[in-house]
């Protein structure tokens, strides 16, 4: 089980990355390739790898777990996006653990 | 204009050449050449020029020592994948002029130095790009001449599209991995052709590529040096292609991005009915690594070196 805070840990951190609110990058259907677009940061999918990478980051210094995410095509949903930081999440933490 | 100069006044007469000495190569420091040697842009343009034409080479001369009908259907299918990925280094070149034309004007007032580096890069856009129509016309032509399927006018400008424009040190630093990738993928190529003449192309056009990727080594190098660029960026890069489902699997991948700015040219590498894939990642992955060293300083071994090195750079 995540801790509970972890998700609006992430959904933050990765707000703040992308220099948009969490309304405006968390919505139902918005795909990366949607967030590259609406981002004032953000020209191509490097600066998406690098937001991921300093939200997990974030995570390794205030929750000791480090957190790699997969290479995701940009017609990913960012709602699959979280899930999956939150599953890798769960994944490091629980080898940590053992 | 006369490039000798005589001494009238004594006898015998004194020839003093024009020509320069040493043989030409790239200039690897090129921020210390600019600000420590006093190099000027003439200077650096007189380097490039000496050494693109030690290494010009006859594309109708190297077609003509090909034997069309000894190539196999393999050796076929390499050069018709060449051909089409060649295609997409004119839009290369020609966005790396515009782009570099555009950072000059950005840097000029602020630093100099970075606007010369922007400058000389620019500069050997026009080297580039026209060594790359060789590699273009000569792959194209064979497959043409040896059957395959032709190359349509709507792929033809599809494959022309051009690249939408980056942080300079980030396209110096895919330039150069594209670079690598197509070095080692035709030097891959060479061990399986028997063909001598072919053969011959594919090492010809292997050795250009590396020569660029010096190149790009060279000016990615010197926007690190400068301190206006962050290593990170280079590192960052370099993750892209090496990270697992990394742009270095090509279209090896299960996935591919449908873009519909332009071509990634190792997106389009197409296999037929051969098993052969000139892939060589761990010699990609070594190619990189020692990119990466010669831009940053940073020495790293791995792709999750870089991985490590990256994040670490990144921050949080």
């Amino acid at each position: 089980m995540v801790t509970p805070e972890v998700e609006p840990y992430i959904r933050q951190k990765f707000a703040e990355n992308a220099g948009l609110t969490e309304e405006q990058l968390f919505t139902a259907d918005a795909t990366l390739a949607d967030v590259i677009a609406s981002s004032p940061r953000m020209t191509n999918s490097i600066d998406l790898m690098e937001a991921f990478a300093r939200t997990a980051n974030g995570l390794r210094k205030d929750y000791g777990v480090r957190v790699r995410l997969p290479a995701l095509p940009l017609d990913t949903p960012i709602t699959t996006v979280l899930k999956t930081f939150l599953d890798e999440f769960e994944r490091e933490q629980k080898e940590a653990a053992v | 204009m006369s490039i000798a100069e005589t001494d009238r006044a004594s006898s015998p007469v004194i020839r003093r050449s024009a020509a320069s000495d040493g043989s030409p190569a790239i200039i690897t420091d090129l921020y210390d050449a600019l600000t420590k040697r006093g190099m000027s842009l003439v200077d650096v343009t007189w380097e490039q020029q000496r050494l693109h034409e030690s290494r010009r080479w006859s594309v109708v001369e190297m077609l003509a020592a090909v034997d069309l009908d000894s190539l196999t259907p393999l050796d076929r299918n390499l050069v018709w994948n060449a051909g089409r990925a060649e295609l997409t280094t004119k839009p290369g070149a020609d966005r790396l002029e515009r782009q570099s034309e555009a950072e000059v004007r950005r840097w000029q007032d602020k630093n100099p130095t970075v606007a010369s580096i922007m400058e000389a890069c620019g500069t050997w856009s026009r080297y580039w790009n026209e060594e790359e129509a060789h590699h273009e016309t000569v792959f194209n032509r064979l497959a043409d001449l040896s059957g395959m399927e032709p190359i349509s006018d709507e792929t033809f400008i599809q494959f022309r599209q051009v690249f939408p424009d980056d942080d300079m040190l980030r396209t110096l630093v895919l330039l150069a991995i594209s670079e690598i990738t197509a070095a080692v993928n035709y030097g891959q190529c060479q061990h399986v052709i028997e063909d001598p003449g072919l053969r011959r192309i594919f090492k010809q056009v292997a050795a250009d590529e590396i020569q660029h990727r010096n190149y790009f080594v060279s000016f990615a190098k010197a926007l690190v040096d400068s301190g206006e660029y962050p290593a990170k960026d280079a590192f960052a890069v370099a993750h892209l292609f090496l990270r697992e489902d990394g742009e270095l699997h090509g279209s090896a991948r299960a996935q591919l991005e449908q873009r519909g700015s332009h071509v990634n040219w190792w997106d389009q590498l197409e296999v037929g009915d051969n098993d052969f894939r000139p892939e060589a990642l761990e010699k990609k992955e070594q190619l990189i690594c020692g990119a990466l060293k010669k831009i940053t300083g940073i020495e790293v071994h791995s792709r999750e070196e870089v991985e490590d090195t990256w994040m670490d750079l990144v921050g949080s």
